[in-house]
C-alpha cells in the first residue's frame, strides 16, 4: 500500500503540472497551434518546416512555436493519462476490496479518457469559451479524485490520530470548499465573458473588457475577499487544535494560497490581465481546491479513526 | 515538536513550484508572442522563367533568390488601376533603391502589345534607372498559369481583369503576404513586412 500511495501522490502532483501546462497553452494563445487532432498538421511529430504542411491545411496557420506548445501539452496529457490508468489498474489488481480506492480510480481513468476526447472538441470548436471551461473543470475533478485516492492510501499506512478538531472546523472547511467551487465557476464565467468581449472587440483594453463583464467582476472580487477571510479563519481553527502533520501542513497552505490568490486577483485587475498572472491565478485556485479537499478528507479520516 | 509541524513544507514547495513554473511560463509566453509577430510562409514558388525587358534575358524566382521581391501584374496601356499601382510600386522602388536588397517585378499580362521595347519605355516613364524594378514578358498562357498556380490569384479576362495585388516573396522564394496595390494603408503594411523580412536576410 505504501508504494501504491506514493504512486497515487506522484500522479496527483503530475495532474497538477498538467493543469498548469493546459493553462499555459491557454494564455500563450497556442490552443489552435495544431489545427487538427490528435495529429498535428497531419503528423505525429509536428512539422518543423513549412514544406511539411499537407495541402489540405492552410499553411498560413502554421506557427512552429505554437504548434509545439500545444503538442507538448498533448504529449504530457497522454503521459499523465497513462499514469492515471496505471493507478486504476493497480487499484483493481491489488485493492479490489477497498471500494474507496477502486471506484475513484476507475472513475478517474474513465474521466481521463473522456477528457482526451473532450480536448479534441476544444480544438475543433475553435476554442469555444464554454468548452474550454469544461476542459478545466473536468481536469479539476480528475485531480480531486487522485487526491482522494492518495489520502485513502496515506491513512492506510499511517495511524495519525486526529487533533481535537471541533465540528465547527469541519463545517468551516466544507463551507470553504463550497465557496471555492462557486468562486472557480464564477471565475470561468468571468474569463468566458472577457474572451467573448475580446473576440467581438479585439482592440478593447483589458480594463474596458473587465467593466464590460458588468457585475461579475465585483461578485468575483467580493467572494474572493470572503474566501480569503474564510481561509484564514479555517486555517487558524485547524492550527490551534494540535492537528496531525498533514492537517497542519494543509492549514498553512490554505492560508498562504488564500492570500496569494487575492494578490494575483488584484494584479489581474490593476495590470490589465497579464498572461502569467492569469495562469498562476487559475493554478492557485486549483491548488487551493486540492488542499481544501485534502483537509476535508483528512478530517473525515482522523475523526473516524480517532 | 513533531517533524511534520516544524515548517510549512507543503506551502513552501508550492510557492517554489510557482516561481519556477511561472518563470518558465513567462519565457514560453514571450516566445509565443514573438512567433506571432512573424509573417507566415504561404507557399514556395517553383521555378518559372520569363524575359526581362531591360536585358532581354530570362529571369525567374531562382535568379531572384537572395533578394526580397515584390511582384505585381500590369500592362502598359492599362488605364484602370495600373497607373495607381505603378505610382505605389514606384514609391517603394525609390524608397528601397539604396539598399539593393529589395527587388520589384512587374509581369505584363498583355504580351501582344507590351513588347520588350514598350516595357522599357514604360519603365523609363516610371523613373526606373536601374535593375531594382524589372519588367517581365512571356506568352499569355504562361503568365496566366504563373498568376494562378504560383501566386494563387485569379487570371481571368486578361489583360483587363488582372489582379491588383502586390505579392511579397522572401529571399528564399516563399510567398509571405498579399497587399492591395491600390490602397495606401495596405502599402504601409507592405513596408512593415518588408522591414520585418529584411531582418531574416542572412
Amino acid at each position: 500500500m505504501r508504494a501504491f500511495g506514493r504512486f497515487a501522490i506522484f500522479t496527483a502532483i503530475a495532474t497538477y503540472f498538467l493543469i498548469f501546462m493546459g493553462g499555459l497553452v491557454r494564455v500563450s494563445g497556442a490552443g489552435l497551434g495544431c489545427p487538427d487532432w490528435p495529429k498535428c498538421f497531419g503528423r505525429w511529430i509536428p512539422p518543423v518546416s513549412i514544406n511539411q504542411i499537407p495541402a489540405h491545411i492552410d499553411a498560413a496557420t502554421f506557427n512552429l512555436t505554437l504548434a509545439w506548445i500545444e503538442y507538448i501539452n498533448r504529449l504530457f496529457g497522454v503521459t499523465v493519462g497513462l499514469l492515471i490508468l496505471a493507478v486504476a489498474i493497480w487499484a483493481i489488481a491489488r485493492y479490489r476490496s477497498n471500494l474507496r480506492i477502486v471506484i475513484p480510480g476507475v472513475l478517474a481513468a474513465l474521466l481521463t479518457a473522456y477528457q482526451g476526447w473532450q480536448g479534441s472538441q476544444v480544438v475543433s470548436s475553435g476554442l469555444k469559451p464554454i468548452i474550454v471551461s469544461a476542459h478545466m473543470v473536468i481536469a479539476l475533478i480528475i485531480a480531486g479524485l487522485m487526491i482522494y485516492i492518495s489520502i485513502q492510501a496515506y491513512y492506510r499506512t499511517r495511524t495519525d490520530s486526529g487533533g481535537k478538531y471541533s465540528k465547527r472546523s469541519r463545517l468551516l472547511t466544507g463551507i470553504l470548499l463550497f465557496a471555492a467551487l462557486t468562486q472557480i465557476i464564477i471565475g470561468t464565467q468571468l474569463r468566458e465573458a472577457i474572451e467573448i468581449t475580446f473576440s467581438e472587440f479585439p482592440l478593447i483594453s483589458s480594463t474596458e473588457a473587465l467593466s464590460q463583464s458588468g457585475g461579475l467582476t465585483y461578485v468575483h472580487a467580493f467572494l474572493g475577499i470572503i474566501i480569503m477571510i474564510l481561509a484564514f479563519i479555517t486555517s487558524y481553527k485547524l492550527l490551534s487544535r494540535s492537528p496531525s502533520p498533514l492537517v497542519w501542513q494543509s492549514g498553512w497552505t490554505i492560508a498562504g494560497l488564500g492570500l496569494l490568490q487575492i494578490v494575483f486577483g488584484i494584479i489581474l485587475f490593476l495590470a490589465g490581465i497579464p498572461p502569467i498572472a492569469r495562469l498562476l491565478h487559475m493554478w492557485i485556485s486549483a491548488l487551493l481546491l486540492g488542499v481544501v479537499l485534502i483537509t476535508l478528507f483528512a478530517l473525515g479520516h482522523e475523526r473516524s479513526a480517532g | 515538536m513533531n517533524p511534520g509541524r516544524s515548517y510549512p513544507k507543503m506551502l513552501i514547495l508550492i510557492v517554489i513550484a510557482m516561481l519556477v513554473l511561472g518563470t518558465l511560463a513567462t519565457l514560453v509566453v514571450n516566445q509565443a508572442n514573438r512567433s506571432r509577430s512573424r509573417i507566415p510562409m504561404l507557399r514556395e514558388l517553383t521555378e518559372f522563367e520569363l524575359i526581362a525587358s531591360h536585358n532581354g534575358e530570362p529571369a525567374g524566382p531562382e535568379d531572384l533568390k537572395g533578394k526580397i521581391c515584390v511582384y505585381d501584374f500590369i500592362f502598359t496601356s492599362c488605364m484602370g488601376p495600373c497607373p495607381v499601382m505603378a505610382v505605389n510600386m514606384g514609391e517603394l522602388y525609390r524608397l528601397y533603391k539604396g539598399s539593393g536588397k529589395i527587388q520589384f517585378i512587374s509581369i505584363s499580362v498583355d504580351p501582344e502589345r507590351d513588347t520588350l521595347e514598350a516595357l522599357n519605355e514604360y519603365a523609363r516613364l516610371q523613373g526606373v534607372d536601374d535593375d531594382g524594378w524589372i519588367f517581365l514578358h512571356g506568352p499569355i498562357e504562361k503568365v496566366a498559369e504563373i498568376c494562378e498556380k504560383q501566386f494563387m490569384l485569379p487570371a481571368e479576362d486578361l489583360p483587363g481583369g488582372h489582379t491588383t495585388k502586390f505579392i511579397l516573396v522572401d529571399h528564399l522564394g516563399r510567398v509571405r503576404s498579399y497587399h492591395d496595390g491600390l490602397s495606401d494603408s495596405s502599402m504601409e503594411i507592405l513596408q512593415n513586412n518588408i522591414r520585418q523580412l529584411a531582418k531574416e536576410l542572412p
